[in-house]
């Protein structure tokens, strides 16, 4: 199997309070970590335990700063075996189609069987790339896999639907498919395995190298403008129950067995 | 690589861990805290992992991760060895596999990205020092005293404010003091117990350049955990390290410590594993407590190089037993109620931690509570009254 | 003519509701775009579907064929794109849903659409169509403007818009299927139902979330006592459920269940729209976070702003006292 997995390098914004530039145009990332995406890293591992069972080799791809490598090695060190970043600033970031395109320019023109994604990203949360991807590639593709089985030159995929319900789907090979949280347990990359990592191939790419030309992947070449960004008012109807914590729950408790409510 | 576990790759196990010494007496399970909670038999271990062929099946057995670290096999052995490093060494082959739990991956994840086990961004590594004027190290200019706050101090709500009431009692004490700020990264204790090696390895070169950029007499930690392994992991360090009740103990003797008000409070000190049997600090964090007026200091019966660890250590906070057995700090806590004591008194963020833990667990809120000497000191000093005991 | 084609979507025979939410944002842009609304109902054996979305007032357009008896993105993509050269349709809607995200990106690439996905919000606006979506899990909105072309697409998100009432008798007219011949590359195989644990939650009366704010899953105690003493079941959300601190079925929101219960108690849930959308059949919705602008506390009838491991053990022991 030759597999291609996509990775991106995203901010933890779970905790942290976000704050925008003056000109809501851009987040102000200074105080979060980064990390490979969640999904990305269940597709990750997925990509290394198929390598595991059928052979094969992994190339990761990424889009993103030099500031990422650190994400790749890991990614290697956990089992891939050679990765390209594909790093320019003139690639419309905002829009998953100008993505893709990038994406699938770095892939069109080697073998592979397999290219794995993550469902989704963290940040934008458009769950747009990989099913994009595999249209420009001209292969089948199948979104929000919670389960791979692999045989005949042919993929069941186990498609997460809503409520809980599984849709198995077979699909030829070469394919794309979008992984989804939970589908595995990402492992631990160990900081030896990853220095061993350093000696893998890892490749530093622009869209020249790529031969993509800029007005393809652009803000020109997007059919979208991000026109702003804003932090949305929560509009809260709730009651907010004030106090030190202790009289918060004495509060809470009076209102639910008072109002009947348990 | 003085002091150091060696890690060349053609040494065996038996010959890392010197298992052709043991003598099998069983002191070190004799000694083990955790012999009552959980099925570990530290001895046995020693024992098996003589057979190279076993390595793999005691790898994955669950006890391995119910050691705390808190080395009282070590201090036992009359030997000199350290059984527990055995079982570290074990968990290393779970680690280098990658088959870790989750949240120990994650840990360890954090450290190796953000400088802390806590999954916190290193931007806000200084956010503790908000609405205070600290001091922060220039590597070009001379300080007495450089601080090492620790990641649990720096992140957790609930202990920060030792690190907070430290900045206001050098403030007023007029000493030579500066902080590392955002520039401070994991002194790799938990990294190290979680059998991290080659994290552990690459923590202590980045440390050791980072420590000795400065130009300080001595550094200074907060918590025994930084301390202890500075001192006993850090060959290569160029100044001494100080835990900080060593320091305020030396202040109070050249009498710059001076306490505003008195306590009148019945108070208990546990000593912390890392603090007391792993570095010998046993008097002056009890020297403090006996010099606020009003302090009634009593005894736990395991006090000193006997006394029971809390299971904060060890890589503990991110790994949790199967036991259902009564947790050693609740036990510990059972002990000070006992003593009626109104105040445990702890050196140690974990301690904190897990012994209030405990006192909620237990229900013992009303009657008493767990404390930072360092919490104490500041309220001493005019900062309101946390005291909630009656 | 700026007519806006909403793609129906249902699953074993039943209509999901992600359509009808469509239908009560369709109009308005179909006026302000100059055209009409019409629903494509793509699959086989639609006749009672066909009339319940005509119901809506909007025109059907029906293929039914034994071809679509079972779902299958490329089948629905070669059937759409036909549809836009023969209707050209100035807007193309799709739910955001499991559906919609493994069709929809072809589709835009396909056709070269402009494509925004999982819109909460959509206008037009001196003649640009612009629609709102939500980054970090919902944290910071983005509004995008479409540039100007024959056709665009977005998806909508599941639970973002209520369905409105059934209104006039729209019109159904059928199509023969544009795809004659089955598809050899992707094959529908079958459904699998998730397995039911000992407890069903989307029956349950009273439930208590849990999210990533339990930290780990020693705190999971705190959680399980306070739905002792209220007589509740245990979910959570993905985050719970994927650290394993729950088992897959007590997961709630898109990719779990859909709960109704009277009385939703969540801790540390910042409330993702995969989340909420799940509990908007909650009779009264309790939150416990310490994020103030944690997007769950939209959705909340009463708000704590603190640190559920503080507040959550008080409040169980309060309410065994009141209990009694």
């Amino acid at each position: 199997m030759k597999i291609f997995t996509c990775i991106k390098y995203v901010p933890d914004t779970s905790e942290a309070e976000i704050k925008l530039n003056p000109e809501g145009t851009e987040v102000d990332s200074s105080r979060f970590s980064f990390d490979i995406n969640d999904a990305d890293n269940y597709a990750v591992e997925e990509s290394v335990l198929i390598k595991e069972k059928y052979g094969g080799n992994v190339t990761v791809v990424s889009i993103g700063p030099k500031e990422s490598d650190v994400m790749i090695r890991m990614a290697m060190a956990k089992g891939c075996d050679n990765a390209i970043r594909i790093e320019d600033e003139r690639i419309a970031s905002h829009d998953p189609l100008m993505v893709a395109r990038v994406l699938a320019g770095a892939i069109k023109d080697q073998e592979f069987d397999l290219v794995l994604t993550g469902c989704m990203a963290n940040d934008y949360g458009q769950a747009t790339t990989g099913v994009a991807l595999a249209e420009i590639l001209g292969v089948p593709h199948a979104a929000y896999v919670k389960k791979v089985e692999i045989e005949d030159g042919k993929v069941k995929a186990y498609r997460e639907l809503e409520g809980g319900l599984m849709e198995v789907v077979e699909i030829n090979l070469p394919a794309v498919l979008t992984i989804q949280t939970g589908i595995n347990e990402p492992r631990y990359a160990p900081i030896r395995g990853i220095r061993q990592a350093q000696k893998k191939e890892l490749k530093v790419v622009n869209l020249d190298d790529l031969g993509i030309a800029e007005g393809d992947v652009n803000a020109e070449a997007s059919q979208i403008t991000l026109e702003k960004l804003y932090i949305p008012v929560v509009e809260s109807k709730a009651e907010i129950i004030e106090g030190e914590p202790e009289e918060k729950a004495e509060k809470l408790a009076s209102i639910l067995v008072k109002g009947g409510l348990v | 690589m003085r002091g150091m576990k060696m890690t060349t790759e053609n040494q065996t196990f038996a010959e890392k861990f010197d298992l052709l010494g043991c003598i099998q007496c069983g002191r070190c399970t004799g000694g083990c805290p955790v012999t009552v909670r959980t099925n570990l038999n530290v001895r046995r271990f020693v024992y098996d992992a003589y057979n190279e062929d076993l390595l793999d099946e005691l790898s994955r057995m669950a006890e391995i991760w119910d050691c705390t670290g808190c080395h009282t096999c070590a201090v036992r052995c009359p030997k000199g060895l350290k059984p527990l490093e055995v079982l570290i060494g074990l968990r290393s082959l779970v680690v280098e596999s990658g088959k870790t739990q989750p949240t120990v991956r994650d840990a360890l994840e954090s450290t190796f990205m953000e400088g802390n086990p806590w999954e916190k961004p290193r931007a806000t590594r200084g956010d503790w020092m908000e609405g205070l004027d600290v001091k922060i190290a220039q590597p070009d200019q001379s300080v007495e005293n450089l601080f090492f706050v620790c990641c649990t101090i720096a992140y957790d709500p609930r202990v920060k404010i030792v690190a907070q009431n430290m900045v206001r009692l050098l403030e007023k004490a007029g000493v030579d003091y500066a902080f590392l700020g955002e520039d401070e990264s994991c002194c790799g204790s938990e990294v190290f117990t979680l059998g991290e090696d080659g994290l552990f390895e690459m923590i202590v070169e980045d440390n050791t350049e980072l420590l000795n950029e400065y130009q300080a007499k001595r550094i200074v930690a907060l918590s025994p955990h930084c301390f202890t392994t500075f001192k006993t992991h850090y060959p290569d360090l160029n100044k001494p390290v100080l835990h900080y009740t060593q320091l305020l103990a030396e202040l109070l003797e050249q009498e710059k410590l001076v306490f505003k008000n008195g306590l009148a409070k019945k108070i208990v000190f546990h000593d912390p594993c890392y603090l007391g049997k792993q570095s010998g600090v046993f008097d002056e964090p009890r020297r403090l407590l006996k010099a606020i007026e009003g302090v009634e200091l009593v005894e736990f019966n395991r006090a000193r190089e006997r006394s029971l660890c809390c299971e904060g250590g060890g890589g503990k906070m991110w790994v949790e037993s199967e036991s259902k057995i009564e947790r050693l700090a609740e036990t510990r806590i059972k002990d000070a109620r006992a003593l009626e004591a109104d105040i445990v008194a702890v050196a140690c963020p974990f301690c904190v931690l897990t012994l209030e833990d405990a006192v909620k667990a237990l229900g013992y809120e009303e009657e008493m509570r767990v404390a930072e000497i360092m919490e104490l000191l500041g309220e001493l000093d005019g900062a309101q009254d946390k005291s909630n005991s009656a | 003519m700026g007519n806006v084609l909403v793609l129906a979507e249902h699953r074993r025979g039943e209509l999901r509701d992600i359509t009808f939410e469509m239908l009560s944002l369709a109009p308005s842009l179909a006026k302000d775009l100059g055209g009409e609304v019409m629903v494509l109902l793509l699959g086989n054996d639609l006749d009672q579907m066909a009339e319940k979305i005509a119901g809506y007032g909007v025109k059907v357009l029906v293929v039914d064929d034994p071809l679509f008896a079972d779902y299958n993105s490329d089948k629905y993509q070669k059937v759409i794109s036909a549809l836009i050269d023969d209707y050209k349709p100035k807007l193309v809607m799709l739910g955001q849903t499991a559906q919609g995200v493994d069709l929809a990106p072809a589709l835009a690439v396909e056709k070269k659409l402009p494509f925004v996905a999982d819109v909460v919000g959509l206008e037009v606006e001196d003649g640009v169509l612009k629609a709102t979506r939500q980054l970090y899990s919902g944290k910071v909105n983005a509004q995008i403007a479409f540039k100007p072309a024959d056709t665009y697409l977005v998806t909508i998100r599941e639970a973002a818009f209520e369905a409105p009432e059934p209104a006039a008798a729209g019109t159904i007219e059928k199509l023969d299927s544009p795809l004659k011949e089955d598809l050899d590359y992707r094959k529908f195989v079958e459904y699998i139902e998730a397995e039911v644990g000992d407890v069903d939650i989307t029956q349950s009366e009273i439930l208590v979330g849990i999210g990533r704010g339990l930290k780990e899953d020693k705190n999971l105690p705190i959680a399980e006592e306070l739905a002792e003493v209220i007589k509740a079941d245990l979910c959570g959300s993905r985050a719970a459920c994927d650290a394993g601190w729950l088992p897959s079925d007590r997961q709630v929101g898109t990719s779990g269940k859909t709960v109704k219960p009277k009385l939703y108690l969540c801790m540390g849930i910042s409330g993702a729209f995969q989340h909420v959308a799940g509990i908007k059949g909650a009779k009264t919705i309790v939150a416990i976070n310490k994020d103030p602008n944690a997007p769950i506390f939209a959705e909340a009838d009463y708000a704590i702003i603190d640190d559920l491991h503080k507040v959550v053990p008080k409040l169980t022991e309060k309410l065994k006292e009141l209990k009694g």
